[in-house]
């Protein structure tokens, strides 16, 4: 039938015409329906049915919007966990009390676990004298300490512990030093400041100022030798608000427990120069620990031994398995929508079975009336993708100020909801297309 | 006598219903030629509307060939059925069958969007055609905006915009009263006389005795063909059995 579809020659209405006068017989013609009035057939009958095409989107946009916003907020928590992780550098080894098979921080202290770690422990470490470590700090740590200078007092957290707190934990100086080896033996009253505590208790003062003055704590007067650097709140302590002073100060004047006759600490934290020795040192220690605590079985060990990196790796795997749990979550709603979609399809085709059948009496071939209808679902669940990814980003901006955790902009989630939206739209306004392609054009003429 | 436009040898129809074949046409024969203006008769299962079906190649007949300017369009599939009849076929429905979400020149625009002419050809074609019906100057409007016999005239402008080789109405007046039917008839009458090839399907005596032939189906079978200056009897040589 080639030949048929080319332009007819005129034979009827023989009107003579001048040669410049428009005959459209003689302008081109593709024989096929073109994709931008398809889009505007499409475009047209969903502008119809306004509302109930966002109610038909609605399940889209509220399943991408889910899967942005999860996937979002998952993603700032995630990367909140990791700032705090690699502040505390990712090449500490954490000695604490109990056995190990909790996954918490560092620092964070189990109740009622009896301490089992002592200051002998830390210092047997230090007489390895191991080249691969770069330093070891024994802590013990004292909460919402009363702090005063003159007049004016604030909470600080108390810190024991060696000068190595400097380089285990990142924590320098701005002005003055560190204390001293020597200052520890002595039990010396001296203290390391942070810059929030010269803040509050010393106003407008400079922070080198501030050095060789006193502060207070528990009525003991300590001589500022240091103030440290002003650092982001990372770990679930305020940094800025700590006071670093001598161990061995420390459990004379704030706190001491003993276990077999040793001063106890909370935790004894060991930097390991090249992260490459990290698994190395870390079993070494246990070997160590484990001769020094006289235990022969590691189910008996009192103490366990953590590891920044494998811990930040456990952690963000956690979070990643949670935020595909819950973006799978999320695209099980979005395959509802999809449904929502073809549901109203259906709808759709029977309601318009006589335009349908009027379309195809002039000359709509079963593709054209495919592609309407195919179209018209993508358009819808598109329309929809893109709406959600604007709600869902709104709500992972709030939802992440909410919680205090970073704000970051996933482009791949975005980019794969909004594939997915489109997926749904062709996956389900497939079969509602073809029907409406295939209804016989004597049958839907006749239909009422 | 000019050429024929479409040409009927021995079209048959069946329906399966279960297990019995119903034949709803049993055997047609007749010409169209160029320029006439016919008239297609009978009462309800003759075949009428089967018929119409199959000479506006909605569907294709059982048995038999149908010659459509020269070209054999009994056995196509649903593709060139589609494109035969956009390029061919001009339908004017009993009940108008304008699209309602577009305005008059969109709906005279529609076929030869399926043909896939370029927007503005597809206007100024429209446009020619809706002037032609004497109704460009409402072109913005939409269908719900006019009264019926405007409305079968854009459809009759919508027919016309492929410049089809037959023009093909369904029960053209059968929604419009008498004053408005009879416009229509004169549209139709005005078009034939500038050369138009016009078959109406219709129950109506007074319609079909405006035109200058009447063909009357009955049963499945040609009643009688008369032309105006004639009455012959069909002789029938159908398989079926001959006219009553």
């Amino acid at each position: 039938m080639s030949d048929m579809s080319k332009p007819i020659p005129l034979n009827t209405m023989k009107t003579e015409a001048p040669d410049n006068a428009f005959r459209f017989e003689d302008e081109p013609r593709s024989g096929r329906l073109g994709f931008l009035e398809i889009l505007k057939i499409a475009w047209r009958s969903i502008r119809a049915n306004m509302l109930r095409s966002i109610l038909t989107a609605l399940g889209v946009i509220i399943g991408v919007a889910a899967v942005v916003a999860l996937v979002s907020v998952g993603n700032g928590v995630r990367q909140n966990v990791t700032n705090r992780f690699s502040s505390f550098g990712t090449n500490l080894l954490t000695i604490q009390s109990g056995q190990s098979g909790f996954g918490g921080p560092p620092g964070l202290v189990r109740g009622g676990a009896t301490q089992t770690l002592t200051l002998a422990d830390a210092e047997a470490l230090r007489d390895l004298k191991d080249t691969r470590i770069e330093g070891i700090a024994p802590a013990s740590q004292s909460n919402g300490q009363q702090v005063k200078a003159g007049s004016n007092n604030t909470t600080a957290t108390v810190i024991g512990s060696w000068p190595d707190y400097e380089v285990v934990q990142n924590a320098e100086v701005q002005a003055g030093t560190y204390f001293t080896t020597d200052d520890v033996d002595k039990r010396r009253r001296v203290a390391v400041i942070g810059n929030d505590i010269v803040t509050e208790l010393f106003p407008e003062a400079e922070a080198s100022s501030v050095l060789g003055q006193s502060v207070k704590i528990s009525n003991v007067s300590y001589d500022i030798v240091g103030v440290l650097k002003e650092q982001a709140t990372a770990g679930f302590n305020d940094p800025n608000t700590n006071i670093i002073i001598p161990i061995s100060t420390f459990s004379q004047r704030l706190e001491r427990s003993e276990y077999k006759g040793e001063p106890t600490v909370r935790t004894i934290t060991v930097k390991v120069a090249d992260a490459r020795d990290v698994s190395a040192v870390e079993a070494d220690l246990t070997t160590l620990m484990a001769n020094l605590h006289e235990k022969t079985s590691s189910d008996d060990y009192d103490f366990n031994i953590r590891n920044q990196a494998s811990q930040l790796e456990s952690v963000t795997a956690v979070f990643s398995t949670l935020t595909l749990f819950l973006g799978a979550i999320a695209g099980i709603s979005l395959l509802v929508g999809g449904i929502g979609i073809m549901n109203i399809m259906l709808v759709s085709v029977t309601e318009r079975t006589r335009e349908i059948g009027v379309r195809k009496a002039l000359g709509a071939k079963p593709r054209d009336i495919l592609s309407q209808f195919l179209l018209e679902a993508i358009v819808l669940s598109c329309a929809g993708g893109l709406i959600g990814i604007g709600i869902g980003m709104v709500i992972a901006y709030f939802s992440t100020s909410a919680l205090s955790v970073p704000f970051v902009v996933s482009i791949p989630s975005m980019v794969l909801a909004f594939a997915f939206s489109a997926a749904v739209g062709i996956f389900f306004g497939f079969y509602p297309a073809r029907r409406a392609a295939k209804l016989d054009p004597v049958d839907s003429l006749r239909y009422e | 006598m000019s050429s024929a436009v479409l040409s009927l040898k021995n079209i048959k129809k069946a329906y399966v219903m279960g297990e019995t074949e119903f034949w709803a046409l049993k055997g047609v024969s007749f010409d169209i030629h160029e320029g006439e203006m016919v008239a297609l008769m009978g009462p309800s299962g003759s075949g009428k509307s089967t018929l119409m079906n199959i000479i506006g190649i909605l569907d294709n007949p059982t048995e038999g060939d149908y010659i459509l300017r020269g070209e054999n369009v009994s056995d196509l599939d649903e593709f060139d059925r589609a494109e035969i009849r956009n390029a061919y076929i001009g339908f004017v429905f009993q009940a108008f069958h304008l699209l309602p979400r577009l305005n008059l020149l969109e709906n005279v625009e529609v076929p030869l969007t399926y043909a896939g002419y370029a927007p503005w050809v597809r206007r100024e074609r429209a446009m020619d055609m809706l002037n032609r019906v004497g109704l460009a100057d409402k072109w913005r409007n939409l269908p719900s905006q006019i009264s019926g016999g405007q409305k079968q005239r854009v459809a009759v402008a919508r027919a016309l915009a492929m410049n089809p080789a037959l023009l093909l109405a369904d029960e053209p007046t059968g929604n419009l009263d008498t004053q408005t039917g009879n416009e229509i008839m004169g549209l139709f009458h005005s078009l034939n006389d500038e050369g138009v090839t016009v078959l109406i399907v219709t129950h109506e005596a007074e319609i079909a005795q405006q035109t200058k032939r009447s063909i009357r189906l009955r049963d499945g079978l040609l009643e009688s063909d008369r032309g105006h200056e004639q009455q012959r009897p069909i002789l029938h040589e159908a398989v079926f059995g001959g006219a009553p």
